[in-house]
C-alpha cells in the first residue's frame, strides 16, 4: 500500500501508458511478425550472416561511436564559445550551428562528393581531383567520408542541447570559482563540464543514435568500397521484400544500440544530480578570451561555412542547373518558375506552378507544429516523471522507451506502425491513410530529441522551488504551468525547434505512411528525384529548408526575449 | 422445391462475380455511360508520366476525373497491402513494375486482378496479357559511352566483364538494394546454359565451377563480384558514372535503355551495347491491373484501355507519354519508335517473372556471401 502512495506514481503510470501505445506497441508488434521466423537463424549464424549482420554490425558501432565523439566535440566547442564567453559574432555562429541538422545529410555526401569524389565511380572526378590531387579511395568512399560527413550534420544536434544546458548554468557556481582565485582552465573542467555531463550524454546519444539509423550517407559514399551499414542492409532486405529479415535487423540494431548507449552512459555519468537553476542566482558574465579571441572565432566561423553554406550552394546550384555534371552553367530558374514547356526537362513545369505544392506547404506547416507540440507535451511529462520521482523500474523504463525509438531506422518504423495500426484494433477503426496516423508515429519518432532536451533541462531545475510551490498547496499541473515551464523554457524552445524540424524533413517514415490526398514536401521531394527530376527535388528541399531557417529565427527571437534581463 | 430455392440462392450468390465478368467483356461504349456514372477513378502509377496521361484522360472523356498518384512499385506493393487489411479501396487501377513481387504476392494474393480491354486483346501476344496485361516493355542492360568509345560497344561478352581489363570498371546498382538489378542477376543464373556457351567462345574452353558454386550464371555473378564491380545507390548516379562526358576510358554500367533519351539535358554520351553475348541484359514488362474491389470498376477499365493507347498509328494521346526511344509497346500494331533498335533485333532477355520469382530470394542470398 506504501507503495501506492508513493509521490509521483500516477504521473509516472500515466505516461508510461502514453509510451507504451506510442513506441512499446508498434515495437512488439513487430518482434512478434519475426518469432519463430527462420529469418533469425539466417541474420545471425548462417553462412550469410557475416555479409548480413556481423560485418555491416562492426561498421555502424564504429560509425556511430565516432560520430558521437565527433559531434560532442565539435558541438560542445561551438556551444561553449557561443554561451560562455565573449566570442565576437556569437550570435551569427549560434545561429548557423543550428542550420546543418536542417540540411538533409544527402546534400552533405553531395557536397563530399563534389569535392572529394576519385575515379572509382567514373562520371568525372570531383574538384580536388580535377585540380591534380591524387584522391585515394578512403577519402573518397567507405568509413571515413561517412563519418565525417554525418558529423558535419548531426553536430547541431549536440550543439543545440548543450547549448541549451550551459546557457542555463548558474553564474553564481562561476563567479564564486572565478573569485577564489580558480582558473579558466579549471572552471571548465571543474564546473562547466560536469554541470552539463547530462546534456553531453544526451547530445552524444542523440548523435549516436542519428547515425545508426542514418541511410542517405552510406547508401551514397559507401557503397561504391560496398560498406554496407545496418541501415543500408535493412532498406535493401525491406526493398527486395525480405521484409522478415529487415524487421530482425531492425530489432537487433535497436538492441545492440541501446546496449553500447547503456553501456557509454554508465561509464560516463559519474554522479547523478545536477540541479543548477535555483530560486535565486543571476547570470554568469561571460569569459573573457583574450587574445584568443579572433583565431577561436575565425575557427567557429570556417567551422559553419563548410558545414551550411558549402551544402547550401550546392544544392542551390543544382536546383538551378539543367545538367547535373555542370552545376555551374546555363542556370535557369525553370525549375522553380517556369511554366510546362514540352521541349524542357520532359514536359515538367516548375515546382510553383504545381497545385500540390500549396497543399503540401499547409500539410507539412500543420503537421509539423501539431507533432512538435504533442511530442514535447509527452516528452516534458517524461522528463519531469523520470528525473522528479525516481520510481525503480518504472522510471527507468519510461526513460528508455523516450529514447528508443531514435534508434529505429524510420523506414522499419513506418512498417511497424502500419502492422500494428493498420487494420481496424476492436471498436476503433483502421488509423491506415489518415493524418492521425502520421501523426502518431511522427510523435513517437521525435519523442527522443523531446526527452532528451526536456531531461538535460528539468535535471537543472532545483527541486527547492517546486517543493515551495507544493507546501503552499500547488497542484501538479498547477506547479508545471506556473514553475517548470517558464524556467524549462529555454530548452523547451530548443526541443519544439528540433521536434519541428526533424518532422518537415523526415522521409522515412511519411512515405509509407502519408495520405495520398494530403502530400507534404519531402515526399514531394522524393517523387521529384525517384523521377529523375533532380533539380526539383532539390527546389522543394531548399524550401523545406527555408522553412526551418524561419523556425529557427523565431525560436532565435524568443529566446532573445527570454535573455533580455541580461 | 428446396432444390428450386437452393438453386435461386446459389444464382444469387454468383451475381457479383457474373457482374464483374460482364464489365471485363464490354466495349468501350457500353462502359462509358457507366464510367460516367461513378464519375472518378483512381490510379497508382510507378511513373511521373502518368501526371500527362490524367490532363489527356480528362479531355478525352469529360466528366470522368482522374486522380493520380506517382509512387514507387515497392512503395505501392506495401500501400496495397496494407489498405487490403485496412479495408479501404484505394486505387481502381494499378500501374506498376517489379513483376516478380506483383504476380508471387499482389495477383495470387486476390489483391490485384487482370484486365485486358477487348479492344485490344488480339493485338497482343499470350505472354503480354497473361497472368496480368503488359503496357510497354522497360530494360536493365549493358550502357557504354559513345564518347569515350566511338568505334562502338568495347565489350561483346558478358563474361568480358570478368577480366582484369574491367576490373573496378563495371558500375550497377545494388542488386540488394533495387528489385530490377535483382531480377537481372537472377536471369544471368535463369540462362545459365548460355552463360556456359559464352564462357567456352569467350575463353575458348569449358566453363569450370568453383566449389559450392551450382551453375555458370552463378559463376559469372561471383566473377563479376570478384572483379571489383562498383556499386551505387541509384540508376542516376549510374548513368552519370558511364554517361558524362569528357573520361578517357569510361566504365561500362548496367541502366535502362530509355535514359539515352536524357543524354542531350544531362550532357551524356549513353549508348547501348547490343552485340553482346549472350544477352545484355533483361527486357521486363510495366503492368496495368484493376483492384477486384475497385470504388469504380467502370472507370478504372476504361482508364487501362487508355493507357494502351488509340487505334493510330503511335497509340495517341494515351500512350504518347511511353512512346519514347527504349522502351517497347507490347501492342503488336503501334508503330515501334524509330530511333530505338526494334524489340525484335534487340539482345535482352525477356524475363519470365513466375520462374524469376522461384529463385529470386537464393540468388539474393549468393550475393549477400559475395558483398
Amino acid at each position: 500500500m506504501d507503495f501506492l502512495r508513493r509521490p509521483g506514481l500516477v504521473p509516472t503510470l500515466g505516461v508510461l501508458a502514453v509510451l507504451a501505445a506510442l513506441v512499446l506497441a508498434p515495437l512488439l508488434t513487430i518482434m512478434g511478425q519475426t518469432l519463430g521466423s527462420a529469418a533469425w537463424g539466417d541474420v545471425l549464424a548462417s553462412r550469410l550472416a557475416p555479409n548480413l549482420f556481423w560485418r555491416p554490425l562492426a561498421n555502424t558501432m564504429l560509425v556511430g561511436s565516432a560520430v558521437a565523439l565527433g559531434c560532442v566535440l565539435i558541438g560542445g566547442f561551438l556551444a561553449w564559445l557561443v554561451t560562455m564567453t565573449d566570442l565576437p559574432l556569437r550570435r551569427v555562429i549560434g545561429f548557423m550551428a543550428t542550420l546543418p541538422f536542417m540540411i538533409p545529410s544527402f546534400a552533405t555526401a553531395l557536397a563530399w562528393g563534389t569535392l572529394f569524389r576519385n575515379d572509382r565511380t567514373g562520371g568525372g572526378a570531383g574538384l580536388l581531383q580535377g585540380l591534380g590531387l591524387h584522391i585515394p579511395d578512403w577519402l573518397a568512399w567507405g568509413i571515413v567520408p561517412t563519418v565525417i560527413v554525418l558529423i558535419a550534420h548531426y553536430y547541431a544536434l549536440a550543439f543545440t542541447v548543450i547549448a541549451a544546458a550551459l546557457g542555463s548554468v548558474n553564474g553564481d557556481l562561476v563567479q564564486a570559482a572565478a573569485m577564489t582565485g580558480a582558473s579558466r582552465r579549471r572552471i571548465l573542467f571543474g564546473i562547466v563540464l560536469p554541470v552539463v555531463t547530462p546534456a553531453l550524454l544526451a547530445g552524444g546519444s542523440l548523435a549516436f543514435a542519428g547515425a545508426v539509423s542514418n541511410f542517405a550517407t552510406p547508401a551514397l559514399l559507401g557503397l561504391p568500397v560496398r560498406m554496407q551499414t545496418l541501415s543500408t542492409r535493412l532498406f535493401g532486405m525491406i526493398e527486395i521484400g525480405q521484409t522478415e529479415r529487415g524487421y530482425v535487423l531492425a530489432i537487433l540494431l535497436i538492441a545492440v544500440s541501446a546496449l553500447f548507449l547503456g553501456i557509454g552512459n554508465r561509464l560516463l555519468a559519474g554522479r547523478r544530480s545536477f540541479a543548477t537553476i535555483t530560486g535565486k542566482g543571476g547570470r554568469g558574465t561571460r569569459m573573457a578570451l583574450g587574445r584568443a579571441k579572433w583565431p577561436l572565432c575565425a575557427v567557429a566561423l570556417a567551422l559553419c561555412l563548410v558545414t551550411t553554406i558549402l551544402p547550401i550552394l550546392l544544392l542551390l546550384a543544382a536546383s538551378l542547373a539543367p545538367q547535373s555534371s555542370a552545376l555551374f552553367s546555363g542556370w535557369t530558374l525553370h525549375f522553380w518558375t517556369g511554366a510546362a514547356d514540352p521541349a524542357f526537362a520532359r514536359g515538367q513545369p516548375g515546382i510553383f506552378q504545381n497545385p500540390q505544392l500549396l497543399t503540401a506547404i499547409w500539410v507539412t506547416l500543420g503537421v509539423g507544429a501539431a507533432v512538435a507540440v504533442a511530442a514535447n507535451a509527452v516528452g516534458l511529462l517524461t522528463a519531469i516523471a523520470t528525473t522528479r520521482w525516481r520510481i525503480p523500474f518504472l522510471s527507468e523504463t519510461a526513460n528508455q522507451l523516450g529514447f528508443l525509438p531514435m534508434l529505429l531506422p524510420g523506414i522499419a518504423f513506418g512498417a511497424a506502425y502500419i502492422a500494428l495500426y493498420g487494420a481496424p484494433i476492436g471498436p476503433f477503426p483502421a488509423l491506415y491513410g489518415t493524418p492521425l496516423l502520421l501523426g502518431l508515429a511522427l510523435t513517437a519518432a521525435t519523442l527522443p530529441y523531446a526527452v532528451q532536451t526536456g531531461r538535460a533541462t528539468i535535471a537543472q531545475i532545483s527541486g527547492e522551488i517546486d517543493e515551495a510551490a507544493r507546501m503552499t498547496g500547488a497542484g501538479f499541473f498547477r506547479r508545471i504551468g506556473a514553475i517548470t515551464l517558464p524556467l524549462a523554457s529555454r530548452g523547451l524552445i530548443a526541443g519544439l525547434l528540433l521536434t519541428f524540424v526533424s518532422v518537415i524533413g523526415d522521409l522515412a517514415i511519411v512515405v509509407l505512411l502519408y495520405a495520398p490526398q494530403t502530400p507534404v514536401l519531402s515526399v514531394l521531394s522524393y517523387r521529384y528525384a525517384s523521377d529523375g527530376f533532380h533539380q526539383f527535388a532539390n527546389a522543394v528541399t531548399l524550401l523545406i529548408l527555408a522553412i526551418s531557417v524561419i523556425a529557427t529565427l523565431a525560436a532565435n527571437m524568443l529566446r532573445g526575449r527570454k535573455e533580455s534581463p541580461e | 422445391m428446396r432444390a428450386a430455392f437452393a438453386s435461386a440462392l446459389a444464382l444469387f450468390a454468383a451475381l457479383p462475380a457474373f457482374a464483374q465478368d460482364n464489365l471485363d467483356t464490354l466495349d468501350n461504349a457500353a462502359l462509358l455511360p457507366k464510367a460516367q456514372a461513378e464519375g472518378k477513378v483512381t490510379v497508382y502509377a510507378f511513373t511521373s508520366r502518368i501526371g500527362r496521361v490524367e490532363t489527356a484522360f480528362e479531355a478525352a472523356y469529360p466528366g470522368i476525373d482522374m486522380v493520380s498518384f506517382d509512387m514507387s512499385s515497392t512503395e505501392q506493393i506495401a500501400r496495397i497491402k496494407s489498405e487490403a487489411q485496412a479495408g479501404l479501396p484505394g486505387a481502381d487501377v494499378i500501374y506498376i513494375s517489379d513483376a516478380p513481387v506483383v504476380m508471387t504476392e499482389l495477383l495470387a494474393g486476390g489483391l490485384i486482378a487482370p484486365y485486358v480491354p477487348p479492344r485490344v486483346a488480339a493485338d497482343l501476344p499470350d505472354a503480354m496479357k497473361s497472368p496480368l496485361l503488359a503496357q510497354r516493355l522497360s530494360t536493365k542492360v549493358l550502357m557504354y559511352n559513345e564518347e569515350s568509345y566511338p568505334q562502338g560497344a568495347p565489350v561483346d561478352n558478358l563474361w568480358d566483364l570478368t577480366t582484369p581489363e574491367w576490373k573496378g570498371k563495371v558500375v550497377m546498382v545494388d542488386p540488394l538494394q533495387r528489385g530490377d538489378y535483382l531480377d537481372l542477376m537472377t536471369e544471368i543464373v535463369l540462362k545459365s546454359d548460355m552463360m556456359a556457351e559464352a564462357y567456352q567462345a569467350q575463353f575458348g574452353k569449358p566453363i569450370q565451377l568453383a566449389s559450392g558454386v551450382e551453375n555458370a550464371g552463378q559463376q559469372f555473378i561471383a566473377d563479376l563480384f570478384a572483379n571489383d564491380v562498383v556499386l551505387m545507390g541509384s540508376t542516376d548516379d549510374v548513368n552519370a558514372a558511364v554517361g558524362a562526358k569528357g573520361q578517357s576510358a569510361a566504365p561500362i554500367g548496367f541502366t535502362s535503355y530509355s535514359d539515352r533519351r536524357d543524354n542531350e539535358d544531362e550532357g551524356w554520351a549513353l549508348q547501348v551495347a547490343n552485340d553482346v553475348m549472350p544477352a545484355n541484359g533483361i527486357v521486363f514488362p510495366a503492368l496495368l491491373a484493376v483492384n477486384p474491389k475497385a470504388a469504380n470498376p467502370a472507370a478504372a477499365r476504361l482508364a487501362v484501355d487508355f493507357l494502351m493507347g488509340d487505334d493510330s498509328e503511335t497509340g495517341g494521346d494515351g500512350f504518347k507519354p511511353f512512346y519514347v526511344a527504349g522502351d517497347w509497346p507490347t501492342r503488336s500494331d503501334i508503330a515501334p519508335h524509330p530511333d530505338a533498335i526494334p524489340l525484335d533485333q534487340f539482345n535482352g532477355w525477356i524475363i519470365d517473372p513466375a520462374q524469376t520469382a522461384q529463385i529470386r530470394a537464393e540468388v539474393a542470398d549468393l550475393i549477400l556471401t559475395l558483398q
